[in-house]
């Protein structure tokens, strides 16, 4: 049986601040503009989203009960891009690259997200989809 | 496929651990219903919605049906990804224009 590899996802995006403020902004900033209440586990009890700025460092949010994590930083390269190892389940991770390069007065932000396997799980792979996927399906179910 | 029943048939917990036992491997109804607190027609129920959602398959083997994840249901995960992240970047473009203006 072949490995089905789902294609990956690419979005673009141009924002006026050149690379070196875009990248602030996406990273050391993340809390500042990240839609908590919809795209993370913990929703409108999220007080904070940390990007730690070093390759290994980790992504996570903050709640009153404490940290969930989203991936980790498998390259940090200010301002080009950084790659995360971003979490589906425990043992089942998909990948994030955005690169940002210089386009006129600003920049060029561009995301990968790729990595979409049916391999099959791994060994102690457990409750992974639910793990993803409950908060985000139920604040969206919240929604409408 | 469509994400809404993608994430409609995910939306429910029981569901969720049917699909995650799937992930180990092929299961029959009774198999699946043996690890959960539910009745075999529940399961049945459940997988009917799955298979709708295109997130899992059924196959005749000998006298048995034996279901598994449908690799098509990887499209939904990464559906939903896809609308994960266009309202992510708008968000940061929005912030961006907030800062600059």
């Amino acid at each position: 049986m072949s490995t089905t590899a789902t294609e990956a996802i690419r979005k673009t995006v141009l924002v006026d601040f050149p690379p070196e403020e875009a990248f602030d902004l996406f990273t050391a900033r993340i809390a500042s503009w990240w839609p908590v209440r919809t795209h993370s586990y913990g929703g409108e009890q999220v007080t904070d989203v940390v990007f730690e700025a070093h390759a290994g460092g980790r992504v996570y949010e903050v709640t009153p009960d404490g940290e969930q994590d989203w991936g980790t930083v498998r390259a940090f390269d200010p301002p080009n891009g950084f790659l995360l190892e971003w979490l589906i389940g425990e043992a089942s991770s998909t990948e994030v690259e955005v690169r940002f390069t210089p386009e006129g007065p600003g920049s060029r932000v561009e995301l990968e997200h790729r990595g979409f396997t049916a391999s099959g799980p791994r060994a102690g792979y457990a409750g992974g989809w639910d793990v993803v996927l409950a908060p985000f399906v139920e604040s969206a179910s919240k929604k409408g | 496929m469509n994400t809404n029943g993608v994430l409609a048939a995910l939306g429910d917990p029981t569901r969720r651990q049917i699909f995650e036992s799937l992930r180990s491997g092929p299961r029959s109804v009774g198999e699946l219903a043996a690890g959960l607190p539910v009745s075999r027609p529940a399961v049945s129920q459940h997988l009917r919605v799955l298979k709708e959602a295109g997130l899992v398959s059924d196959r005749k083997q000998g006298t048995r049906r034996l279901y598994r994840v449908d690799p098509g249901g990887l499209e939904g995960l990464r559906d939903y990804f896809d609308g994960f992240w266009g309202e992510a970047l708008a968000r940061f473009a929005d912030e961006a224009r907030k800062e600059q203006g």
